[in-house]
Formats: C-alpha cells, sequence, structure tokens
C-alpha cells in the first residue's frame, strides 16, 4: 500500500487517543465518493474498524515490517 | 459522522465507574487507619493494622479499579461483551465493597464472623466476576499477547482469591492450615500471576498508545504472561514438596519476573516521542523505578543477613511495591482511561450535532500533577515510616488522605464535566427537535 494511492494522508504515529479516531473521521468526512484516505497508525485500530462499518466504509490494513500499520478507507458506494 | 463510534460495544458509563469512584474512598479509610492505629502498625508485617492497611490498598483500591478497567477493556480489545453489565457488575461491586470492610473489620478485631463474612462476600463476588469476564472470553482466539495475559491474569485472580477466602475461612472456623505458608503463596499469586501479569497485558497496549512509545518487544509480549504464571506455579509446588534451595531458586525467578516486566517498560518509555511527560509518564516511571527498587530489597534480604533479619524488611518491600508500584501506575492509568471514556461517551451522546469536550479539558492537568505530587509525598513518609515509625505514621496517615481525597476531587470533576455537557446536549437536541411555531 502506498500514500500514492490515497487523496488524503493522516500520520498518526505521534498522536494521542482520541486524536488518531478523530482526525481520521474528519479526513473521511472531507472525502468524495472514489476517493481515499490512508491511516497510518503504530497498532492496529480494532474500534476504528466497528466505526467504518457503522459509517459505510470499506478498509484494507497492512501491517508493516516496523510493527505500524497502513489502514486505507474509502466510501463502500464505489 | 463524529457520532459513531463504537458505541455499541462499550458497557455504560456506570460499569467501570462505580469501581473508580469507590476505589479512592478505601485509599482515605487506609488514611485513617494509620492515623488510629500509630506507630505500633509497623512493628511487623503481620500486626492487624498492617494486614488490614494491605486489603484496604490491594482490595478496596487496587482490585476495585482493575476489575473496573477489565469491564472496560474486554469488549474493547478482546471484543468480549459481559452480558448485562450494569445489574451484575451492581451486585458483584457491593459484594467487594462490603467484602472489604468486613475483612477490615476482622483484622482488626480477629472475631470469627467478620473473618467469614468477608470470605463469603469477596469470594462470591470475584467468583461471579470471573465466571462473566470467561464467558466473555470464551471462544475468543488469543490473537494478541493482551488477550493471552489477560485469561492469564484471570486465572492469578482466581488462585489469589481462593487462598484468600482458605485463609480467611481459616481463622473463622479454626482449621489447621500452615498459615504463613500460604499467606506468602497468597500474595505471591496477587502481585505477579495476578497485577502484574494483568498489568503486563494492559501496558501491551495503553504504554505505546498514550505514551507514544515503541511498542514492547515481540519475546516480552509473546512469552512473558505464561512464563510469569508457569513460574509462580513452580514456586508454589516447589514451596510445598522442595522447601530450602529449588523453592528459594524459584522464588528468585518470580522476583525477576517484576523486575523484567519494570525494566522492559522503562526502556520503553524512555524512546517515548513525547518532548515533556505528563503524569501519566512520571506515575508509570515513579511505578516502576519503585518496583526495581522492592525487588532488590527483597533480594537483599535473601543475600545479607543482616538485612534478612531486620523485621521491616517486607514492610519496606511492601510499600515500595503497593503504594510506589502498582498504585502509581493505577493513578496513571485512571488519568487516561477515565477522561477517554467521558469523551466516548459524550462524543455519542451529541450525535454529530455536538462535539465532545476536548479529552485534555475532562480532568485539569495542574490538578492531575498535583496531586500526582500528593501521592508521591504518601509514598516517601510510608517509607519513612517503617524506619522511625513513632515520626512518620501520622504524617503517612494525613498524607494518605490527602492524595486519595484529591484522587476521588479529580475524579469527581470528570463526572461533573460529564454531567454539564450532557445537559447542553439535551438542551441542544431539544432544541432541534423543536418544531417550527406557526
Amino acid at each position: 500500500m502506498t500514500q500514492a494511492k490515497a487523496d488524503m494522508v493522516v500520520d498518526a504515529r505521534n498522536m494521542e487517543p482520541p486524536d488518531p479516531f478523530v482526525h481520521t473521521m474528519e479526513a473521511l468526512d472531507a472525502i468524495k465518493p472514489g476517493q481515499k484516505v490512508l491511516l497510518l497508525l503504530g497498532r492496529e485500530p480494532f474500534p476504528l474498524y466497528r466505526a467504518l462499518e457503522l459509517n459505510g466504509f470499506s478498509w484494507q490494513t497492512e501491517h508493516l515490517p516496523d510493527g505500524s500499520v497502513e489502514v486505507l478507507m474509502w466510501h463502500k458506494t464505489q | 459522522m463524529q457520532a459513531l463510534l463504537s458505541y455499541d460495544q462499550s458497557p455504560p458509563l456506570a460499569a467501570p465507574f462505580r469501581f473508580f469512584l469507590s476505589a479512592p474512598v478505601f485509599g482515605i479509610l487506609a488514611g485513617l487507619l494509620l492515623l488510629w492505629s500509630g506507630a505500633d502498625l509497623f512493628s511487623s508485617r503481620w500486626t492487624p493494622g498492617v494486614l488490614a492497611l494491605t486489603h484496604l490498598i490491594t482490595v478496596g483500591f487496587m482490585l476495585q479499579i482493575m476489575l473496573g478497567a477489565l469491564v472496560q477493556i474486554l469488549p474493547v480489545v478482546a471484543g468480549a461483551n459481559m452480558s448485562r453489565p450494569l445489574l451484575v457488575l451492581g451486585a458483584v461491586h457491593a459484594a467487594i465493597c462490603l467484602g472489604t470492610l468486613f475483612l477490615v473489620a476482622a483484622f482488626l478485631s480477629f472475631l470469627p464472623y467478620w473473618f467469614t463474612a468477608a470470605a463469603i462476600f469477596l469470594g462470591a463476588g470475584v467468583t461471579v466476576f470471573i465466571a462473566l469476564a470467561a464467558h466473555a472470553l470464551f471462544g475468543i482466539p488469543s490473537t494478541s499477547p493482551t488477550i493471552s495475559g489477560l485469561k492469564f491474569a484471570l486465572v492469578g485472580l482466581a488462585v489469589t482469591v481462593g487462598l484468600g477466602v482458605a485463609l480467611s475461612l481459616s481463622f473463622g472456623w479454626s482449621l489447621n492450615l500452615p498459615l504463613l505458608q500460604l499467606a506468602d503463596i497468597h500474595l505471591g499469586w496477587g502481585f505477579v500471576a495476578w497485577g502484574t501479569v494483568l498489568l503486563a497485558a494492559v501496558a501491551y497496549v495503553v504504554v505505546p498508545m498514550f505514551q507514544l512509545t515503541p511498542a514492547y518487544p515481540g519475546w516480552f509480549g509473546r512469552g512473558f504472561p505464561l512464563s510469569a504464571l508457569a513460574l509462580v506455579l513452580i514456586w508454589t509446588l516447589a514451596d510445598f514438596v522442595m522447601p530450602g534451595f529449588v523453592a528459594t531458586l524459584s522464588s528468585v525467578s518470580v522476583v525477576a519476573v517484576v523486575a523484567l516486566f519494570a525494566a522492559v517498560t522503562l526502556n520503553i518509555q524512555r524512546r517515548s516521542k513525547r518532548t515533556r511527560f505528563d503524569a501519566t509518564q512520571h506515575l508509570w516511571r515513579g511505578a516502576m523505578c519503585s518496583a526495581l527498587a522492592a525487588c532488590a530489597v527483597w533480594l537483599l534480604a535473601l543475600a545479607v543477613p543482616v538485612v534478612g533479619e531486620w523485621p521491616g524488611w517486607p514492610l519496606l518491600c511492601g510499600v515500595l511495591l503497593l503504594f510506589g508500584g502498582f498504585v502509581s501506575v493505577i493513578v496513571g492509568m485512571l488519568y487516561k482511561i477515565v477522561p477517554f471514556l467521558i469523551w466516548l461517551h459524550l462524543q455519542n451522546q451529541g450525535q454529530g450535532i455536538m462535539m465532545a469536550p476536548n479529552m485534555k479539558k475532562i480532568i485539569d492537568d495542574q490538578a492531575m500533577s498535583r496531586q500526582m505530587l500528593a501521592h508521591f509525598v504518601s509514598c516517601a513518609l510510608l517509607l519513612l515510616a517503617v524506619f522511625w515509625p513513632d515520626w512518620f505514621v501520622c504524617p503517612a496517615g494525613l498524607a494518605l488522605i490527602v492524595a486519595y481525597g484529591w484522587l476521588l476531587r479529580n475524579l469527581l470533576a470528570a463526572m461533573s464535566v460529564y454531567r454539564g455537557h450532557q445537559h447542553k446536549i439535551a438542551a441542544v437536541i431539544a432544541t432541534q427537535q423543536t418544531p417550527p411555531s406557526l
């Protein structure tokens, strides 16, 4: 997964909860169908997945060798 | 969209908060006990006052907050939801509060019926909680060190409370049990197999998350919970079957487990990306240093006869581990968990129409830092009281009352922010739903 695939990137690796969640939701609010948001985080965001499900988004998670994860998110309708 | 969090996976706020809010009251009672008992309390680890004080903190304060935190953590980390949390946990909470008071009355009076009542209430309360948690965790694969750690910690809790109930009943019914040996094993299971394993399981998630540190090393996450539990079990068996060198060696390995957790945590905390430590990070660092000091005192008592013969060393070790270690970590965790839960619930109740307040404004930074200082002062005075009880027991008691009273005040202030914001949300939503007048 590369940052080039995303229209917006939320680098939350140095953020404390709940900032990663808030910034991700703000980014998802801002994108149009067909666009994607990439979240960079130091751990897998399990509670976010439930929020994405409730809000009609699809996602794909990739684990990086340094232990961090990249979550690519987009509107389910596309 | 801000309204839709994973709210359906979070228990009602009252479920964990009833534990969090009543716990500091037992800390205040511990301070009052010190004032009432005076210097005699610290003459040995077996005085009724020390036993009562220890259980006010371990059961009244620590156990309550640990159970409250588990109520919250199980659904979020493991996806394990407890059924009917308010009703059942209300009963568990009442049983533990009453059981702690009965146990304190039992130690101070040595009347058999108090011991029996304490055993029934604490045994029943914890058994129901373990059954509830085990039911929620049943069938959930141990895909992370936290989930396996939580499962092992519950085993540790079951054994700790089982031994505690046996000890209590032996006082109540004059059973012929090896009390001193069982008390040490009860203590080992409580501090290491339950307390340290639970702490490590939770730390694995919350330390990197809230303190912006690198993750715990993979070997630590994979091996720590099972190794800690196995070593405590080996030590227990060795103590009964092979007392002497093998039992001593295995007890050293149990203490080394605690030291390892503290050292690994300090090592990752040293590499935190945060430039300025907050109260939680200071409390965690203080706790880990205090735990290392407790381990050092224990090893010194084993290796140096002069220290081992001094009756004050177990008290010194206990103050360092209990007040300096566990209480510091627990207060530090509360200062993250409480604002986060309040933010989460207000964010959902706002339904996207009204935003929750900034999480950092829910408990004032300065109030947390000052309470932290009061707590560290109380730890220092307790340590001094071990050496000079005539001079320092009363100041230590007063300091405990101030530290736990301040903690309660900070938690109640957070609840006040919650209630105030709830009223604002209700007013805003009512305005939006009012039909326009014709």
